[in-house]
């Protein structure tokens, strides 16, 4: 690096010259001039530019933030709450409908400062002193104990326990009272918080601070148990939990409003308009195809007979109209109240709660949560089972479209079947011989519904399985539906054991709902419809949104296959092994069903009917699960369920409107009203009786006109029932004794009734071979007026399970 | 410095010395008179009128809310509007009769301006038998700032807006006289900074501590324009800086005692609790929901939520926060352009005054409205921690508005002797 000579610091110097006023002058000029730019340019650019920085990081990075406190603090919102749908049943009665209900809670820190404020206000005047006609402001316990005691009083509360919460001065929200009605409660607490409420006891003058209202909604049930499971029941904070209520939550709950208005510091409406609502929509209504009336009877149908039959696990019973899949009604036992879902309703499962589990570890007990749970289960939908005999009705109609069976057909029952290494037993183990196929049905043989099967083959069969949609989830509008269980093909065709066993309902689960959408396809003309119990979905003005009407999924079977399947199954009743379910008056179909419940020796016995046989409109499938052994009667689904089949149906055809046709054998069964015939001779008063179509009459007395009658006249017994004639003689006014007449004939039975002063009304099977009295509506010793009505229900009692 | 006696004057020679001194003194008042008639300056003028119409007009819709619900306004919502009007008027007329003056008229009165300024200062704060324990100070939300205006009812000034006049001129005055001893430590440093001092012990008194930092800004610029010693604006930077570091930043204030919680609002607003939010951060909270609201465009003109009793001193220290809010970003900048630009253009003026005491008069005015500009929107916007300070030509205050105008036309006085560019 080359030398470089060290520049000169100051390379020339202005020449001297003397200091003049003027230089001194010009200098501090130049001094002021040159200050003055390094003052423009902090004062005019740099801090603009911070400030501006500032502002831009402000208004454009924290802009929604702030806006968001903004509208917080600047706007008001309240939220408008939607009006919960009203669920109906096909008729247009009410099953759930929401009323405004209101919550009433404590703001016990505003109140303790508010308080304060008063002690603060009084001791002010009275410093100052108090002038005449001025009052003093009254005191912070004062308050308190004004908003204690009316509260108390309003909501039927201890004032001890509003006190209690009112002590908790660092809380901000004490709930006093949920779901208090709002037109009895609510708005006699609105009304003592508002400023004029000097009537209902706001003696301060101003509002209430510290006490609060929120506005919900309470959801009524009116109907109770009834249709539980299908219904559901609201969850925390009012969504649906569960049924119905949870699945179409969306529709009922509609959508919650808001209304939104601008309000300056102090609280006030602003002059301008900066308001907005948005309106809240109602939620939808539902319309099910559940009939109220036809639920009840079923659901009594389902109490009674687990009550005479001590069944353990309860029962589930489904009605269906055949023609659509619209579910009537559809029933679990044990259930819950709607209305108070989380209580334990069955007394059986309450008294469960606490006590030492079965098959639990050592000191585990039953918990309220796992009755809760068992109570919520719907045996119809959510649980599956091997379904037994009554499920042979869909080998029959597989049998039949396959064309591998005919009427003609017949059958050999030696009382057993060699399957593969198996010995497989018919119910009648001394087997039923030769038999016809209607006869092999009403025997319910299991050797021939096998060999039915094996004719059809296991190719085949599985598809039938499929085709029926037994393997897939019926689709239905219900919570929870449970997973059949089947073999696969390939273990299914390895064996002819499986396919043995699915003949006669064994060895596979399907729900009780699987079920009966597939025998309905069996009667209906072969269509497999879609089950489903909401009809309609109506908005709030009652016009209907969406309608679900027959979902057809495909057709099955045949129209001919059906109308011979309903054939047989109405011989099933009429002659075979269902006669208890038959009903006077109506032409029944049905098949009974005792199924082994795997190898644990307990057994659900059930019954399937349909009315009327040659154009079915209604089909109802009732299990009954693990009946007791000891109550005398044989456990068969014949003997169990059969009866309350009957008398479920004999209450639901009347009711659906479906004439009774009596034929010469039923028409005693047959209803009529008593002919008014007291005045009338005995010649007289029989022909006039003959003509209403009473034929059996019996005088007492000896006189020439009848004085009095029994029953009287207009009323309602069978026709087959014998009316007393009083010929000068008194009637007698005590009470009848009511015999016993079960076991009886239906002719002792009548006897005895009549002999008693009774007049028995007689249900169920009808006929002379093996129909014996099973049950008595009024029981035996009961005293009741002379000429009451006596319903005794006839049936068989056989010893062979089907 | 010889001290040569002279023979005493003939009668004649007295005369016509006398006449001599006529001759020159006319025609220098004439020469003056002559500068004093030059146009003013339209830039400073229109910026300046620009500003007043729009703090008008911003004021108008700041203040009708709270006017509207304030029982000392009559519930009149143009209470406030009409009132800054009336002195506007005043103001305006003031601008243009100072404009008029030939601006060396102020060297001759600044000592009796810079007099009148303490002697007020010193009234302000005197002890006597009134409520607030003072002789004549009026108190407003306990500190003792105004005085009330003799004849004119309820009419109040600040003293303290006074003083600013008052040292202005008068350390216009006295740096341009001290020329280049303004670089000595007694005249030309200490002088000024003991009279700075003094004027500003007077108004922390008040207690206006707002008002002192303004007052101390104005005496240092003009101090550091006028030409003293490198070295002490250094250590006044230094010093500032320093104490500015210690203030904001560290916990010296809380360690010494003093309620910090401007300082701990300014670095966390929506810290703390509710109680203390409401106590302390107020102001600053609700300064910055109300810019945070205006975002790019704003919400428009006379469409402020924030201004419904949720920001406090709304149509006056924080009357920015409802620019911003109503106006945007963008018209909050358009109006920050404006201000630098008049005060771009009022140091320009300083640069080009015909003589010192011109630039300097300019340079205190030009300080005044800047500083008072900057401090304001910094607090407006937290750059700074709060305090209370105005924003000339929009927040409410009549005489200020008034004396501002006046300032204003000082500048505009100046302005009329800057020689005209010569042609090319």
């Amino acid at each position: 690096m080359a030398y470089q000579a060290p520049r000169p610091r100051k390379p020339q110097k202005a020449p001297r010259r003397p200091k003049l006023p003027a230089d001194s002058a010009k200098k501090a000029k130049q001094i002021i001039q040159r200050r003055t730019i390094y003052l423009l340019l902090l004062f005019g650019v740099v801090t603009f530019l911070a400030v501006f920085a500032k502002a831009y990081d402000l208004t454009m990075n924290q802009g929604d933030e702030l806006k968001a406190r903004a509208s917080q603090q600047q706007t008001r919102s309240t939220t408008i709450t939607a009006s919960r749908g009203t669920i109906y049943d096909r008729n247009g009665t009410i099953l759930a409908i929401s009323a405004m209900a209101d919550t009433v809670f404590l703001d016990p820190k505003v109140i303790q400062e508010y308080a304060a404020e008063l002690d603060v206000k009084r001791a002010e005047a009275l410093a100052k002193g108090v002038k005449s006609g001025e009052t003093l402001p009254m005191t912070g316990q004062e308050y308190k104990d004004l908003i204690a005691s009316k509260l108390a009083q309003l909501l039927g509360l201890q004032e001890r326990d509003v006190y209690e919460k009112m002590e908790r001065t660092q809380s901000r929200y004490e709930v006093l009272a949920t779901k208090a009605d709002k037109d009895t409660v609510g708005d006699k607490v609105r009304q003592f918080i508002s400023k004029d409420g000097v009537e209902a006891g706001n003696t301060t003058g101003k509002a209430i601070q510290g006490v609060h209202l929120q506005s919900d909604a309470k959801r009524y049930y009116p109907y109770g148990s009834l249709a539980a499971h299908v219904i559901g029941f609201l969850g925390p904070e009012d969504h649906g939990a569960y049924g119905l209520e949870a699945i179409y939550e969306k529709d009922l709950s509609g959508k919650t409003g808001l209304a939104v208005t601008a309000k300056d510091a102090t609280g006030s409406e602003l002059m301008f308009q900066y308001g907005q609502v948005y309106d809240a929509e109602d939620g939808k209504n539902l319309q099910l195809t559940i009939d109220t009336n036809i639920q009840s009877y079923l659901e009594q149908g389902l109490a009674d007979m687990i009550e005479q039959f001590h069944a353990a696990n309860g029962a589930q019973g489904i009605v269906m109209d055949p023609r659509n899949g619209a579910i009537l009604a559809i029933a679990s036992n044990p259930t819950y109240d709607v209305n108070h879902p989380r209580e334990i309703y069955d007394s059986a499962l309450q008294q469960l709660v606490g006590t030492p589990k079965e098959g639990g570890a050592e000191g585990e007990t039953v918990t309220l949560e796992e009755m809760q749970l068992k109570q919520w289960r719907s045996k119809a939908v959510n649980d599956t089972y091997e379904p037994g005999s009554t499920y042979k009705v869909l080998t029959l109609a597989m049998g039949l479209e396959e064309g591998k069976v005919n009427l003609n057909s017949t059958f050999y029952c030696s009382g057993g079947l060699d399957v593969d290494d198996w010995y497989i037993k018919c119910n009648n183990i001394y087997g039923h011989k030769n038999q016809s196929l209607k006869e092999a049905v009403g025997h319910s043989c299991n050797p021939a519904f096998m060999n039915i099967a094996f004719s059809v083959g296991a190719r085949r069969y599985y598809d039938y399985l499929d085709a029926f949609g037994l393997f897939d989830a019926t689709g239905v509008d219900l919570q929870g539906e449970g997973t059949s269980i089947f073999a696969p093909y390939k273990t299914f065709s390895q064996t002819r054991t499986d396919l043995a066993s699915y003949s006669f309902g064994q060895k596979f689960n399907i729900t009780p709902i699987q079920l009966i959408t597939a025998q309905a396809a069996c009667i209906n003309g072969g269509y497999l419809y879609q089950p489903h119990v909401v009809e309609k979905k109506l908005d709030s003005d009652g016009n209907v949104v969406e309608q679900f009407d027959a979902t057809p999924i495909r057709q099955v079977i045949s129209e001919e296959t059906s109308a011979t399947v309903r054939e047989i199954l109405e011989y099933v009743v009429e002659k075979g092994g269902g006669k208890n379910g038959q009903v006077a008056g109506y032409r029944v179909g049905g098949k009974t069903g005792t199924a082994d419940k795997g190898n644990t020796g307990d057994v659900i016995v059930s019954f399937l009917s349909f009315a009327p046989a040659d154009d079915p409109q209604v089909i109802m499938l009732l299990t009954l699960d693990t009946p007791s052994r000891s109550t005398g009667t044989y456990v068969s689904g014949g003997n169990m369920v059969g009866p309350t089949a009957s008398a479920i149906m004999s209450d639901i055809l009347p009711y659906l409107g479906i004439s009774p046709q009596y034929s010469d054998d039923t028409k005693a069964a047959a209803d009529l009203t008593v002919p008014y015939v007291v005045g009338e001779t005995k010649d007289g008063a029989a022909a006039k009786l003959n003509e209403y179509g009473f034929t059996s009459y019996r005088t007492v007395g000896g006189g020439d006109t009848v004085t009095d009658q029994t029953p009287v006249g207009g009323a309602i017994i069978p026709a087959g029932a014998e009316i007393i004639l009083y010929m000068g003689e008194e009637k007698p006014s005590g009470l009848c004794t009511v015999p016993n007449v079960v076991g009886m004939s239906a002719a002792d039975a009548n006897s005895a009734m009549s002999n008693a002063g009774l007049i028995m009304k007689s249900t169920g099977a009808t006929g002379t071979k093996g129909i014996k009295a099973i049950s008595q509506s009024t029981p035996e010793g009961t005293q009741v007026p002379a000429g009451t009505v006596v319903t005794v229900q006839m049936g068989q009692t056989a010893t062979t399970s089907d | 410095m010889a001290a040569e006696r002279r023979r005493p004057m003939t009668k004649q020679e007295y005369r016509q010395m006398k006449k001599a001194k006529e001759k020159l003194r006319r025609q220098m008042e004439r020469e003056a008179w002559e500068a004093a008639r030059g146009p003013m300056d339209m830039p400073f003028f229109l910026l300046a009128m620009i500003l007043l119409t729009i703090g008008m007009i911003m004021l108008l819709s700041a203040s009708f809310p709270s006017a509207q619900a304030s029982k000392d306004a009559n519930y009149n919502p143009l209470y406030y509007f009409q009132r800054q009007a009336m002195w506007a008027g005043l103001g305006l007329f003031a601008m243009f009769w100072v404009s008029k003056i030939n601006y060396h008229r102020f060297e001759g009165m600044a000592k009796l301006g810079i007099y009148i300024s303490v002697i007020l200062l010193v009234l302000v704060i005197l002890p006597g038998p009134k409520e607030n324990g003072k002789l004549l100070g009026i108190s407003h939300n306990g500190a003792t700032r105004w005085l009330g205006i003799p004849g004119m009812g309820t009419m109040q000034f600040q003293p303290s807006e006074v003083a600013k006049v008052g040292l202005i001129v008068f350390f216009a005055q006295s740096i341009s006289k001290k020329r280049e001893k303004m670089k000595t430590l007694r005249e030309g440093f200490l002088y000024h900074v003991v009279i700075l001092i003094l004027m500003c012990l007077l108004t922390v008194i008040e207690p206006h501590f707002s008002g002192a930092i303004l007052i101390f800004g104005i005496g240092a610029a003009m101090m550091v324009v006028g030409g003293i010693h490198w070295g002490w604006i250094a250590a006044g930077i230094t010093g500032v800086l320093g104490a500015g570091y210690l203030v904001l930043f560290t916990d010296l204030m809380q360690k010494i005692g003093y309620n910090a919680a401007r300082i701990t609002v300014w670095r966390d607003p929506f810290g703390g609790d509710l109680e203390f939010q409401r106590r302390y951060a107020w102001q600053t909270i609700q300064s910055l929901i109300t810019i945070g609201s205006g975002g790019l465009l704003g919400v428009g003109l006379g469409k402020s939520r924030q201004k419904f009793m949720f920001l406090p001193e709304e149509h006056n220290d924080f009357i920015f926060a409802v620019v911003v809010e109503e106006l945007g970003l963008v018209g909050a900048a358009l109006i920050m352009i404006l201000f630098a630009l008049l005060i771009i253009r009022g140091f320009w003026l300083a640069i080009n005054a015909r003589d010192r005491f011109g630039s300097l008069l300019v340079v205190g005015v030009t300080v005044q409205i800047a500083l008072q500009a900057f401090l304001n929107m910094a607090v407006v916007t937290n750059l700074i921690p709060n305090t209370g300070i105005s924003l000339p030509f929009f927040s409410y205050g009549g005489t200020a508005l008034a004396i501002q105008l006046a300032e204003v036309g000082m500048v505009l006085s100046v302005s009329r002797q800057i020689p005209a560019p010569k042609a090319k």
